[in-house]
C-alpha cells in the first residue's frame, strides 16, 4: 500500500507541472492498464455493462407486457413475432427475460448497497474502538460467515414473509391506505435484506483490517499528531486505501447476490410469481424440458453467462487493483 | 494450545446456541402455525376443527410459550430426542428420517470430495509448475469459468446435452446407491462446486513452496523433478489445503441442496427444502442443527489438525 501511495504522490507532483520525469501514471491509470491486458476480464465487463443496460431500458422497451397471457399461443418456438418464443401460459419469453434482468439488477444493487453501508460502519467502528464491542461484532460476523449462507437465506425468506404480509394486512384494515394492499414488492425487500444479512460480514472484516493496518502507518501517526479527527483519518486515509479491495468485494458481492436470488427463486422461495425472475423462469421451464427445452435453456444460459462475466470481472479487478502484484 | 482450543470451543458452542435460539424464534414467530396449515391446505384434514387443532398442538408441545418450547427442545435434543415430524412424514421420529436421508448426501459428498480433491490438487500443482505460462492461465480461467456457473444451471444444461442431444444416459432419478450410473451426474456436479477452492489453495501454496531454498538445494543436487515434487513439495502444499475444509463443507451443502432438488435424490438437501416448504418445525430445526454442526465441527477440526501438520503454527 505504501508503495502505491508513493506512486500516487509522484504523479501528483507531475500533475502540478513542477517535475516531469518521462511518462508517469497514477494508481488508477496503472490499474486500468493492467485490467485492459486481461481480455477475459474486459469481456466480463462488457457482458455486465450489456446486462445493466438491458435491465435499465429493458422493461420499458419490451415488445410485450411480461404478464400478458395468451394461452392459444403457448409453447411457441422463437419466431419473428416472439423473439425467444412463448412459455406455458403464452407469455413472451423475451419480455419476461428483460423483466428478470431488472429483478436481478435490482437485487444486485440493493443488496450490495445495504451490506456495504452496514459493513463499512461495523468494520470502521470495530477497528477504531476495539475492545469488547470489536470482539462481539467479529464473533457475530464469524458466525454468519461460517454458516452455510444458502440455508440462512432460505430460513429468513420462508419465516419472515408471512408475519410481514399479515402485518401489512392489519395496517390496511386500520388505515385503508392502498399502499399496504400491494404486497408483491415485499418479496424483493425480503430477498434484499436476507442477502444483505449474509453479505456484510465480509465487507466489515475487510474495512476493519484496513483500519487496523493503516493505523500502524507513520503518516497516520503524523496526521494524528497534527490533530486530525478519527473521521478525517477515516475519510482521507482509510477509505481511499481500502478502495481497491472494496471495489473487488462489491463486484463479487453483486455476482453473489444475483446467484443467490436466482437460486432462491429456483427453489420457489425467493421472488414469487407472477413477478419475473430468471431463477423462477428456469424452474418453470424445467417442467417441460424434454419437449420444449428452449424454455429451460434460455434462462439457464443467461444466468450462467452473467455469473461467469461477474466472476471474470471480479478476478480481473482483483489482479488490476492489487498494487503489490505489480508486474 | 489447550487454552486456545478451549476458547475456540466455547466460541463455537455459544454460537451454535445463539443460532438455534434465532432459528427457533423465527420459526415460532414467523413461519406460521403448521397445525393450522394442515387444515387450510386441506391436505390432512377437511375442516378447521379448533378442538382437534388444540389437541394436535398439545401433542407436539406447540401450545407452550416460546421460552418453554425452546427449553424443552434443547433438553430433548441433549437427550438425543429430535422430536417427531409434524407434516412431512406424519409422526415419524425426526432422527429416523435423518438417519435415512443424511447418509445419502454424505456418500455423494464424500465421493465428490475425493474426486474434487484429487483433481484439484493435480490441477493446482500443474498450474503452479507452469506459472504464468499458457497451461497456468488456461487452468485458472477454466476453473474460474466453471466456478461461475451455478449448480442449478449446470445440471439442466448437462441434462439437455447428455439426455436429449447425445442420448448418452437416461434421466437420472432418485437414489440407487452411490455406485449406480445415476449417481455419476450428481457426484460430478458437486465435485465441480468444490474444485475451484482446492485448485486455488493448492496453486498458491505450491508457488510459495517452489521458491523455498530446500527445493533449490534438492534440484542442485540433481534430484529428478518428480521426486522433488513428491518428496519435498507435496506435504507443505497439502497442509494449507486442509484449512479449506470449512469452505468445502459449505460447498457440499450448497451443492447437495440444488442437485438433490433437481434430480429428486432423497438426501439431506432435499429434506431441507421439503421441510421448509411444509413448515415442519422439528425437521427445519434438525436441518439447522446438523448443517451448523457440520460447519462448526469442521472448522474446529482444522484448528486441531493444522498445528499437528504444521509445526510452525504450534510454535506461535
Amino acid at each position: 500500500m505504501s508503495q502505491a501511495n508513493a506512486r500516487a504522490n509522484v504523479s501528483r507532483v507531475v500533475d502540478d507541472g513542477s517535475v516531469f520525469m518521462g511518462e508517469q501514471r497514477n494508481l488508477w491509470q496503472d490499474a486500468a492498464r493492467r485490467f485492459r491486458r486481461n481480455w477475459l476480464a474486459v469481456g466480463g465487463l462488457l457482458v455486465v455493462i450489456c446486462f445493466l443496460f438491458l435491465a435499465a431500458i429493458g422493461p420499458a422497451s419490451a415488445p410485450y407486457d411480461f404478464l400478458e397471457q395468451n394461452i392459444v399461443k403457448a409453447f411457441q418456438g422463437p419466431s419473428a413475432e416472439h423473439f425467444l418464443g412463448t412459455d406455458d401460459l403464452g407469455r413472451d419469453v423475451f419480455s419476461r427475460m428483460l423483466h428478470g434482468a431488472r429483478t436481478a439488477a435490482l437485487v444486485a444493487f440493493s443488496t450490495t448497497a445495504i451490506s456495504l453501508v452496514i459493513g463499512v460502519l461495523v468494520g470502521a467502528w470495530s477497528g477504531i474502538r476495539g475492545g469488547l464491542a470489536d470482539e462481539f461484532l467479529m464473533w457475530i460476523s464469524d458466525l454468519i460467515q461460517a454458516m452455510p449462507g444458502l440455508l440462512l437465506v432460505i430460513l429468513i425468506n420462508t419465516t419472515l414473509r408471512r408475519p410481514i404480509v399479515n402485518w401489512f394486512d392489519a395496517l390496511y384494515e386500520q388505515t385503508r391506505n392502498p399502499f399496504y394492499l400491494n404486497t408483491l414488492w415485499l418479496d424483493y425487500v425480503l430477498v434484499f435484506s436476507a442477502l444483505a444479512l449474509i453479505g456484510w460480514p465480509g465487507l466489515a472484516r475487510l474495512v476493519r483490517g484496513q483500519v487496523l493496518s493503516i493505523n500502524e502507518e507513520d503518516y497516520v501517526l503524523a496526521a494524528r499528531a497534527l490533530g486530525a479527527s478519527e473521521a478525517h483519518i477515516m475519510l482521507r486515509h482509510v477509505i481511499p486505501n481500502a478502495m481497491g479491495p472494496l471495489i473487488v468485494a462489491v463486484t463479487a458481492g453483486m455476482g453473489g447476490a444475483i446467484f443467490l436470488e436466482a437460486g432462491l427463486s429456483f427453489l420457489g422461495i425467493g421472488i414469487q410469481p407472477p413477478n419475473a425472475s430468471w431463477g423462477s423462469m428456469l424452474e418453470e421451464g424445467r417442467r417441460y424440458w424434454q419437449i420444449f427445452p428452449h424454455l429451460m435453456l434460455i434462462p439457464a444460459v443467461t444466468i450462467g453467462l452473467v455469473q461467469v462475466a461477474f466472476v471474470f470481472l471480479g478476478d480481473g479487478l482483483n489482479d488490476a487493483l492489487d498494487p503489490r502484484r505489480n508486474s | 494450545m489447550a487454552s486456545f482450543l478451549l476458547i475456540r470451543l466455547l466460541r463455537w458452542t455459544a454460537g451454535l446456541l445463539l443460532i438455534l435460539f434465532i432459528a427457533y424464534a423465527m420459526m415460532y414467530y414467523g413461519a406460521g402455525d403448521p397445525i393450522r396449515m394442515m387444515f387450510i391446505q386441506g391436505e390432512d384434514f377437511d375442516s378447521e376443527d379448533e378442538v382437534v387443532m388444540l389437541a394436535l398442538r398439545k401433542k407436539y408441545g406447540l401450545d407452550e410459550p416460546f421460552l418453554v418450547q425452546f427449553g424443552n427442545y434443547l433438553s430433548n435434543l441433549a437427550q438425543g430426542d429430535w422430536g417427531r415430524s409434524i407434516r412431512l412424514q406424519v409422526d415419524r421420529p425426526v432422527i429416523d428420517i435423518v438417519r435415512f436421508r443424511l447418509p445419502i448426501s454424505m456418500q455423494l459428498g464424500f465421493a465428490a470430495t475425493v474426486i474434487g480433491a484429487v483433481a484439484g490438487i493435480v490441477l493446482g500443482i500443474g498450474a503452479a509448475l507452469y506459472h504464468n505460462r499458457w497451461q497456468d492461465r488456461l487452468t485458472i480461467s477454466a476453473v474460474l469459468f466453471i466456478n461461475g456457473i451455478p449448480v442449478f444451471v449446470i445440471v439442466p444444461m448437462l441434462l439437455y446435452l447428455l439426455v436429449l442431444q447425445l442420448k448418452l444416459i437416461d434421466v437420472p432419478y432418485g437414489w440407487n446407491g452411490v455406485f449406480h450410473i445415476d449417481s455419476a451426474l450428481p457426484i460430478a456436479v458437486i465435485s465441480i462446486g468444490i474444485l475451484p477452492i482446492i485448485v486455488r489453495q493448492t496453486r498458491s501454496a505450491m508457488l510459495e513452496v517452489k521458491s523455498q531454498l530446500y527445493v533449490r538445494t534438492a534440484r542442485a543436487k540433481g534430484m529428478p523433478e518428480s521426486r522433488i515434487i513428491l518428496r519435498h513439495m507435496l506435504r507443505p502444499v497439502l497442509t494449507p489445503v486442509v484449512t479449506t475444509l470449512g469452505l468445502i463443507m459449505i460447498g457440499l451443502i450448497n451443492g447437495s441442496l440444488f442437485v438433490e432438488y433437481v434430480l429428486s435424490i432423497p438426501g439431506f438437501g432435499l429434506l431441507t427444502i421439503e421441510g421448509i416448504k411444509k413448515v415442519d418445525y422439528p425437521i427445519i430445526m434438525a436441518v439447522v442443527v446438523i448443517g451448523t454442526l457440520i460447519i462448526f465441527i469442521s472448522n474446529f477440526l482444522v484448528d486441531i489438525i493444522y498445528p499437528i501438520l504444521d509445526p510452525r503454527v504450534r510454535a506461535q
